[in-house]
């Protein structure tokens, strides 16, 4: 495996029989978007990015807690799934990736594969079908990974109030519940940055 | 000719697996293993590897071509419509070989305050209409 945890200056370890005579690669960093399908993830993902969005496929483990499932063992399975994203040159050596990720499935979902050193992620709701963001919700809690919840603003009004929204999801008192319009490269750059405050926050700055 | 009994109309499928011998890597693979690189892992296309360019076929080709700019391994697969397990191993073939450089962000870059203030800073230049988020507080 490549990836030997030898920490290297500019956090990147590097793999290669030779030194790396060619442009040197912008250190990479990502977020992830999640929510269920059609809520606005590449919308989001699309109105913020430098390049059109692209598509690829993620492999994704299935948890099913199963009711008749009597070992207490989450039955696993790895599903693939479309997921779309984009990115952003922050500075000279500094690029951002965007994921967008499904979390419609009334199973939990395990995201590791993509999750794995993000800086945070961004729980965008349609509060029509508040249940369509529950899995992504607690996989962001149970991994500790920094989120916020994102209600995209379709039509410039939420038929729920925020607060009636974090009732609903149940989120901690840390995790900011606000209003957005993923079609809006200010509004989803605000966004982000609200996700960000919180990782900020949590690493001690 | 020949056995002639295969169906001509139509191309076998190739199983995205074929490319790399049947191995795998990330969620497919051990469980205990070391987990896979991350999915924005950038790759760079070594002198040596542009130079044996020519003598490496299909995909190992493709992805050296790809990335005479540095690419994510995302990237990549996108591009090259690969699945991302697939461009994962291959890309530790050609490192392996010094065709490729593999940057593997560390792992605790998350928690790394200096880079959360420059992604923060770095946002912050974008323009855009303000005062579209407001939080619950």
């Amino acid at each position: 495996m490549v990836s030997a945890p030898s920490p290297a200056p500019g956090g990147q370890s590097v793999t290669a029989t030779e030194a790396p005579g060619r442009a040197a690669p912008p250190l990479p960093v990502k977020m992830v978007v999640a929510g269920g399908f059609g809520v606005g993830k590449t919308t989001a993902v699309g109105a913020i990015s430098e390049i059109r969005p692209l598509t690829t496929e993620a492999a994704i483990t299935e948890v099913a807690a199963g009711v008749d499932d009597l070992s207490h063992t989450p039955h696993k399975t790895t599903t693939t799934v479309a997921m779309d994203f984009g990115c952003l040159t922050i500075d000279d050596g500094l690029k951002l990736y965007l994921f967008g990720t499904p979390g419609q499935e009334r199973f939990g979902f395990m995201w590791d594969d993509l999750v794995q050193g993000a800086l945070g992620g961004l729980v965008i709701v349609d509060t029509r079908r508040l249940d369509d963001c529950y899995a992504a919700v607690d996989y962001f809690e149970h991994r500790g990974i920094p989120f916020a919840v994102a209600v995209n603003a379709f039509d410039g009004h939420v038929e729920h109030t925020l607060d009636e929204v974090r009732w609903a999801l149940d989120v901690a008192e840390s995790v900011p519940v606000i209003t957005f319009d993923a079609r809006e490269r200010g509004s989803v750059r605000d966004a982000l940055l609200v996700v960000l405050d919180v990782a900020l926050t949590r690493a001690g700055g | 000719m020949g056995a002639g009994d295969e169906p001509v109309d139509r191309a076998p499928a190739v199983r995205p697996f074929l490319v790399t011998a049947g191995r795998v890597a990330g969620a497919d693979a051990d469980p205990g293993a070391t987990p896979p690189m991350p999915v924005e892992t950038q790759l760079v296309a070594t002198a040596a590897g542009l130079e044996r360019l020519d003598l490496m076929s299909f995909e190992r080709h493709d992805i050296v071509a790809a990335c005479r700019r540095p690419q994510s391994v995302a990237e990549i697969a996108a591009i090259l419509r690969l699945h991302l397990n697939v461009v994962r191993v291959l890309a530790e073939d050609l490192a392996a070989g010094g065709h490729l450089s593999v940057y593997v962000p560390s792992a605790d870059i998350a928690r790394d305050v200096s880079v959360l203030r420059r992604v923060i800073d770095g946002l912050r230049t974008i323009p855009g209409s303000r005062g579209t988020v407001r939080d619950s507080d």
